[in-house]
């Protein structure tokens, strides 16, 4: 069941720690936290008001902003992932848009009902408004599709993007992932009890909860056969579970996790026990974090332990739809630069969480295969296959 | 796609009642002005359901509906061997609605994500396998059925089921205000789609804006996502051979899936 891999051929993104892809990079390697006081929207009822807040989109898009904030990130991200790519000069009736949210234009939503309920303002609320925002301005004439697998959801578009080039239906697919920081979604996690007050620790014995962050992340998908050497690398394997546990909490055993993971590897081709690197979801939630381990243990066997693992979410925070996005472009840039990034915070690590996590400073080491692992709400496991090139 | 899937089972219940067969001849007509057509609140026994959401509800009876179909019992899709895909243009406007404006205070913020819809089928059945959701209308819809079909062909799962379910009543007021003025109502409904490996072939491609309405749509109203699972209902109904084709708009954008033999050779004759 080995799949055509499909090769990623440019990317562009906006985060908390760098609106592009150096700068995201460059602090990824040196530690840099996106973490602050939520300025953009009132926090001072909540429990935690911290964030990966983007405090002010550095670029300037061509012609008239986009209201939604979040069709703003993604228009920037796009920005740059015109400027390296081809992404011009292909037929745009030959270009899909694919991409993943949790959250898609809702605070659209919330402003339309606290303030005017403009029909506008309402039809841009609903979750697939964002893409469609972006395909208009990219001027894609190809499929437009939005998936939102929860916080597994950049890495459930990534693999129906790579399906659209398999299937021969079109010839490029721009697909990420995207979601804001807005009060809709901080009174959530507040409600749920699982934003920290402390640092992000993934993995750590203190570790006490996340915190979110707000992103887009945004790739060109192209089949292998139609370039002769992808920028960035490839996808090679892509795997989903359900848990069928629980609304809101993961499998205590990890079991969704694992048949996903064995999924994704059975598409690309390769063993656990082939893997180089391992990118966690990493969320820091005392659950999660021993799931992941555990999950991650079973896979991939007697080199579990020699295998390293990062999680970039105390960096970032959470990003929801964008997490499994940029967390697939983290693992390429290792293979590009021979470089790991840490994993913040992590000084201590939990007795339950026995795996060799790259912790303090970047780890010098050219990972060629990397495992990515994504949950989410609703019992979305998902996990992805990457080959970066050196 | 080396096999298209065939249809194991179809399950469809709209507010005109359980089945394509309640539907009426003209939407518009048996509405008598009325705007909304809800399928209310389809109570189970059970706490686990006492705070299940009303279209996570409606999910679950459309599954049952196609178990119904297929004469097959729960056991039937219990485990890793079947993926569920979910679609939906809004039907987690209502939840979210609830929670932006603080009523109906027990709704837990999980509960206003989409995930929450296929979760409380996949909790509540132990399906297990693959997963997807997708957001849109009609053409979202045809985009999971071939997901569901690419999963088969891969040799990921065994089955796939096709869960699509959309509710306006929460939102009604909204849905007036964004200046909908067709005079078609708005239909509550829950469809799913059971498929298994078959031996026709399935084409999706991208239609432009040349696709017309679905036949269906006067009988229907407007059910946004499920309108494809009542058509390919009412084509089996039929009794028709050969390819069906399903067609599908939404935001300006045309889809089209050419099914050829999506029909066990048994239930076509």
């Amino acid at each position: 069941m080995t799949a055509e891999r499909i090769a990623i051929d440019g990317a562009g993104v906006v985060t908390p720690i760098g609106q592009d892809l150096d700068a995201f990079w460059s602090a990824l390697v040196t530690g840099t936290s996106g973490i602050s006081a939520i300025e953009r929207f009132p926090v001072a009822d909540l429990r935690v008001g911290r964030g990966g807040e983007i405090k002010k989109l550095a670029r300037v898009t061509a012609g008239r902003p986009p209201r939604c904030r979040a069709t703003q990130l993604l228009v920037s991200a796009a920005e740059e992932l015109r400027a390296r790519s081809n992404l011009d000069s292909l037929d745009p009736a030959r270009v899909a848009v694919v991409l993943g949210t949790a959250l898609g234009g809702v605070e659209e939503g919330e402003q339309a009902l606290a303030e005017d309920a403009r029909p506008k303002r309402l039809r841009s609320a609903l979750y697939d408004a964002p893409a469609h925002g972006l395909s208009r301005r990219l001027g894609c004439r190809g499929a437009v599709i939005t998936v939102s697998t929860a916080c597994a959801s950049g890495a459930t578009a990534l693999a129906v993007g790579a399906d659209l080039l398999r299937s021969g239906e079109v010839d490029a697919v721009v697909a990420g992932g995207y979601d804001i920081l807005c009060r809709f979604v901080m009174r959530g996690f507040n409600a749920l009890r699982a934003l920290t007050r402390d640092e992000i620790r993934p993995f750590d014995r203190r570790r006490s909860g996340l915190l979110l962050g707000e992103a887009a992340a945004l790739v060109l998908l192209r089949r292998s056969s139609d370039v002769a050497a992808p920028q960035l690398g490839s996808l090679l394997g892509y795997g989903s579970a359900s848990d069928a546990f629980h609304i809101s909490a993961p499998d205590p055993e990890g079991r969704g996790l694992e048949r996903a993971t064995r999924t994704a590897l059975a598409q690309a081709g390769v063993t656990g026990g082939e893997i180089d690197f391992v990118s966690a979801h990493g969320t820091a939630t005392p659950l999660n974090d021993r799931v992941e381990t555990a999950a991650l243990k079973r896979v991939l066997e007697e080199r579990a332990q020699a295998i390293p693992v990062n999680s970039i979410k105390a960096s970032l925070g959470h990003t929801m739809g964008a997490a499994a996005v940029l967390e697939a472009l983290m693992c390429l840039l290792a293979s590009r630069h021979g470089l790991i990034p840490p994993t913040l915070n992590l000084e201590e690590p939990d007795s339950g969480c026995d795996l060799d996590y790259v912790q303090g400073s970047a780890r010098a080491t050219r990972p060629r295969l990397s495992l990515s692992t994504s949950l989410g709400f609703g019992g979305c496991n998902a996990a992805l296959v990457l080959e970066g090139v050196a | 796609m080396k096999r298209a899937p065939r249809v194991r089972g179809l399950g469809f219940l709209s507010a005109w009642g359980r089945g394509t067969a309640a539907l009426p001849d003209d939407a518009r007509v048996a509405a008598a002005g009325r705007r909304v057509l809800s399928l209310g609140r389809l109570e189970r026994e059970g706490e686990r359901f006492r705070r299940a959401t009303r279209e996570g509800l409606l999910a679950l009876t459309a599954v049952e509906l196609a178990l119904d179909d297929a004469g097959a019992g729960r056991d039937a899709i219990a485990g890793p061997e079947t993926a569920l895909i979910y679609v939906t243009a809004g039907a987690y406007a209502a939840s979210n609605r609830r929670f932006i404006e603080g009523r109906g205070g027990s709704i837990r913020f999980a509960e206003t994500a989409p995930a929450v819809v296929p979760a409380e089928v996949s909790i509540e059945l132990g399906v297990a396998g693959p997963y997807a959701i997708f957001i849109g209308g009609a053409p979202a819809t045809l985009r999971a059925i071939w997901h569901g079909a690419l999963l088969l062909d891969a040799g990921v799962c065994e089955r796939a089921l096709v869960l699509a379910v959309e509710i306006f009543e929460e939102c009604a007021d909204l849905v007036a205000r964004m200046g909908r003025r067709t005079g078609i109502p708005l239909v509550e409904a829950a469809s799913c789609l059971w498929i298994e490996p078959g031996t026709g072939t399935l084409r999706i491609e991208s239609a432009g804006r040349g696709v017309p309405s679905s036949a269906i749509h006067r009988r229907l109203g407007e059910t946004l996502c499920c309108e494809p699972l009542a058509a390919l209902d009412l084509w089996r109904r039929r009794g028709a051979a050969g390819p069906v084709e399903l067609t599908g708009r939404w935001r300006g954008e045309c889809a089209r899936l050419v099914w050829t033999d999506p029909l066990p050779r048994e239930r076509a004759a």
